[in-house]
């Protein structure tokens, strides 16, 4: 018979027998149970799940028996028993260098594998020198390596599972009670240190042997009996070493508080790349030594000879797994490891580079350009800590700092009663959820911000009420105000302002997540332009406010440059805005044409309609009221008069190239947004070339074929059209 | 859960009960079919499934549970495996398993399948209906989409193989009192913008 496992806990045990309660044998009873039941015939109460359900594995069935997994050795001593793993590698001592350099190998793809979203316990520690480092403490090199890699997985994880990366780091962090720590792992660095010191010297002698043809190295032991390959296996040894400790400095690095190890993790990840190039390099000398009939196919093996190494079991751990149903793990080919690791060390080069501004908008701008890389997530963990380290900025700036600062309200930093009020209190947790979601995967990212709405606009609506409350219907800022009526406006419009970013953001990134469909992009580039529009209207507002500040400042002070600098440079970022906005009009507007000119994009389902689509897609937004009235009769009223004439009478794309210029020259230091700026125009041009062809075709003409790609944008799509 | 094994391309012309090439489509009813959906999908499906996850959905929801059969041999060539219940507030559908069998593919069978599925879901009172699908599926994604589902949100990783599922969404129509469109000529005039498209 088979029992079900059931996802709800069973009440917990009484304390004591109660007095009043009977024993009596149940066996009787379940046996006449068992006697009804026939094989695979279920008991279930009422709260059998569907997680019940599905968490309960059938023994045996290899789909989800991971302990079923036909390993020959039940145990660790087991398989060392048999040999697996010998120490050292081979009595030839070529050979076990050779040995030693694959294993190596095999843990850089085992690494890049558990990066890469597997478990520590059926990559990296599929190592049996590394399960049982004691064993190798005769073998200096392997022992070292070992040690150290050790040490970076730890200070990984420790880095993973602070940024609380939500789902993400669940099986990455979890380590089955694997030995992942050990006490002599502070010390893996001078470990290591003396043993790259040995090779390097060693190196040097074969240098210099070679200069002076002697035969002999004096007062050094050599690392293995074939002296004409000694200098290529010290380099291949050293730069693997090298990078290891290259490693696992940027990774400690990266944690100083307050981001004062940046520019020293900085030199470390140039350092790292140096090495991964030198491992590269080595790869044709570790190749022509090896065994060519043992070799295999670049595209899969995991150490640069092509040589599987020994000491490895990857069927070892699954019990361990348990209960879950075994995940396929393919560990990455040793190209795809040094690729990952490249990648790796760019993203955190990108991280390294922060100039710790605390200026919110570039701190937002910074981690929006981070994420356009797409990273993985160890780099986006670290970024996170950096960010955000005991609630604050950089572990630096209180989020009231940073919000008064970006109100343009320098008198006020620092300030008790600003930072004890609730309002503030409330948008600096929001400042600080805002900067950790930023940093995760993008589709996490848009759920949690979708679901940020509401907190955001929940603020902005009580902060709305109490300024109408406290100080009655004005909304224009007057140079008369009090302080405090001005601090209050202006945070709402700041808190206007974000909530309208949260919600663009939102937006686009369905974009990245390929969640909409082309049917659907009419009334996204719709709301996108409603969003966008109302973001521009809130950092105009805020503009304003900002001017008068350093204009009253200005007053006080006669050295205000740096401020009036800063006041031209938001006048360019609304612009840019205005660039987006014109793009989602023409867009939209060239799709409900097409619509009705030509009957394209749409598509009548049985079951619903596109109002349930839209409430669908913008559901999130219209629950947080942004903005307030806008719902599918909005859009389906604009939707429904678009025509193709219009459009070409007012044509948004054309429109766009009056603008770039002049951003061009305000961006000119800013590569980034050149690029940006470039393909918006690209955008803008294709669009108005398939404008064009669009408004030559009759009404109605089925030779029309019109899709959009995604090839100048990820958010911006350009017609392509074709006739047939 | 839930995965799609069904062609790309499949066409959205539809046919009721025997459609062409003399499909029959029938309730699930009894113990003896439970096999038949258990081998069906252990043969499409990456994603093992054990017997109480079967048990779970056809003893509990069996009206929502079709077969799909060619009548020339009696084989099952096609099943679709659902549930509902409250979820949130909502009273939701949820299509767990959609599977046809490669040589009967491209030929409506599934469409019709969960056709058929969602068809009961909104006679009971479902206000919505969500599954997942791998966002590799291509032929699952396209006939959701031509059903009027909508891609609500990415599942980072969801499957066991590792790759990314799209959580799919079918919202009923329901009565919308109050917003009517005769009535938001005026709100309009409310935002301070510029109305979309001139």
């Amino acid at each position: 018979m088979e029992t079900s496992s059931s996802s709800s806990a069973p009440p917990p045990p009484p304390h004591s027998i109660p007095a009043s309660g009977v024993w009596e044998d149940a066996s009787p009873l379940l046996a006449a149970a068992c006697r009804d039941l026939q094989d695979g015939e279920l008991v279930h109460g009422e709260n059998f799940s569907l997680f019940g359900a599905m968490s309960a594995l059938e023994i045996m069935d290899p789909k989800m028996d991971s302990g079923i997994e036909k390993s020959g050795y039940y145990s660790i001593e087991e398989a060392i028993e048999d040999g697996i793993a010998p120490v050292p590698l081979s009595l030839d001592r070529t050979i076990d260098v050779q040995r030693t350099l694959d294993v190596m190998d095999h843990l850089f793809s085992c690494e890049a594998t558990w990066h890469k979203g597997h478990t520590l316990a059926q990559t990296v520690f599929t190592c049996i020198y590394l399960m049982r480092m004691e064993r190798t403490s005769s073998h200096a090199i392997l022992n070292s390596f070992c040690r150290i890699l050790r040490a970076t997985c730890y200070a990984v994880v420790s880095v993973v599972s602070t940024a609380r990366t939500h789902e993400e780091e669940d099986l990455f962090t979890m380590s089955f009670g694997l030995p992942l720590r050990d006490e002599g792992d502070e010390k893996c660095l001078s470990i290591l240190n003396s043993v790259e010191e040995t090779i390097s010297r060693q190196l040097r002698a074969c240098k210099a042997q070679a200069l002076s043809k002697k035969k002999t190295l004096e007062g050094l032991e050599s690392l293995q009996d074939n002296p004409d390959l000694e200098e290529d296996y010290c380099r291949a040894l050293l730069c693997r070493l090298r990078f290891r400790k290259h490693f696992y400095h940027v990774v400690t690095c990266l944690r100083k508080p307050h981001g004062k190890g940046l520019e020293l993790a900085r030199k470390h990840v140039a350092s790292c790349l140096t090495e991964l190039s030198l491992m590269l390099k080595s790869r044709d000398f570790l190749k022509s030594q090896s065994n060519h009939t043992l070799q295999q196919d670049d595209e899969i093996c995991t150490t640069a000879s092509g040589v599987r190494p020994v000491g490895f079991d990857a069927s070892l751990n699954s019990r361990l797994l348990s209960p879950a149903p075994p995940r396929a793990v393919k560990i990455l080919s040793w190209s795809d490891a040094i690729r990952y690791f490249e990648k790796l060390l760019c993203d955190l080069d990108i991280i390294c580079s922060s100039p710790l501004d605390p200026v919110l908008e570039n701190v937002l701008h910074f981690v929006v350009q981070f994420q356009k890389s797409v990273p993985d997530l160890v780099p986006r963990a670290f970024l996170q800590t950096l960010l955000v380290q005991d609630g604050k900025l950089y572990g630096r700036d209180l989020s009231c700092d940073v919000i008064s600062r970006a109100l343009s309200l320098p008198d006020i930093i620092g300030d008790k009663e600003f930072q004890m009020n609730e309002f503030v209190v409330q948008l600096g947790q929001l400042v600080i959820n805002l900067l950790k979601i930023l940093c995760t995967n993008t589709a996490w990212q848009r759920r949690k911000l979708g679901k940020s709405l509401q907190d955001w606009s929940t603020i902005s609506i009580q902060l709305e009420l109490a300024l109408k409350r406290e100080f009655g219907e004005t909304r224009n800022v007057l140079p008369h105000e009090n302080m405090c009526m001005r601090v209050s406006k202006q945070l709402l419009v700041w808190t206007q302002e974000h909530t309208y970013w949260v919600a663009y953001r939102f937006l686009i990134l369905g974009f990245e997540l390929d969640l909409y469909s082309p049917s659907e992009y009419c009334m996204v580039y719709w709301y996108m332009y409603v969003v966008l529009m109302k973001l521009i209207e809130q950092m105009q507002l805020r503009i304003l406010a900002s001017n008068e500040n350093s204009r009253r400042k200005g007053k006080k002070k006669k050295d205000h440059s740096k401020d009036s600098s800063r006041d031209m440079a938001f006048p360019s970022s609304c612009l840019l805005l205005q660039c987006y906005v014109l793009l989602s009009e023409g867009l939209s507007m060239m799709l409900a044409a097409l619509r009705i000119k030509s009957n394209l994009f749409q598509l009548p389902s049985i079951f619903n309609s596109e109002q349930e689509r839209f409430i669908q897609h913008f559901d999130l937004l219209q629950k947080a009221r942004l903005p307030e009235h806008i719902t599918y009769y909005s859009f389906r009223e604009s939707a429904s008069h678009a025509t193709i004439a219009d459009l070409m009478k007012y044509n948004f794309f054309k429109e766009i190239h009056k603008i770039t210029p002049s951003l061009r020259g305000s961006f000119a230091s800013e590569p980034e947004k050149l690029a940006e700026i470039r393909q918006i125009e690209q955008v803008a041009e294709h669009n108005r070339i398939a404008l064009n062809i669009i408004s030559q075709v009759r009404a109605g003409d089925p030779s029309l074929r019109v899709s959009f790609e995604f090839t100048h944008h990820p958010h911006f799509a350009v017609a392509v059209v074709k006739r047939s | 859960m839930s995965a799609e094994a069904i062609e790309r391309g499949e066409p959205s012309g539809e046919r009721d009960g025997v459609g062409d090439g003399g499909i029959t489509y029938v309730s699930y009813g009894g113990e003896h079919p439970l096999p038949l959906v258990m081998s069906l999908v252990d043969e499409e499906l990456s994603e093992p499934y054990s017997i109480f996850t079967y048990r779970y959905f056809v003893y509990l929801w069996p009206q929502l549970t079709f077969l799909a059969f060619d009548p020339k041999d009696g084989k099952c060539v096609g099943t679709v495996v659902c549930k509902m219940g409250e979820h949130r507030g909502a009273f939701r559908g949820y299509i767990a398993m959609l599977v046809v069998l490669k040589p009967y593919r491209g030929r409506g069978i599934a469409t019709e399948l969960v056709k058929r599925s969602i068809q009961v879901m909104m006679e009971s009172g479902c206000e919505e209906v969500t599954l997942e699908a791998e966002v590799t599926n291509k032929g699952a994604l396209a006939l959701y989409s031509r059903l009027g589902f909508i891609r609500a949100k990415r599942l980072y990783r969801y499957y066991l193989n590792g790759v990314d599922a799209f959580r799919l969404k079918l919202l009923f129509p329901r009565p919308d009192p109050g917003l009517h469109p005769m009535m938001l000529g005026n709100e309009r005039d409310d935002q301070h913008m510029d109305s979309p498209y001139l």
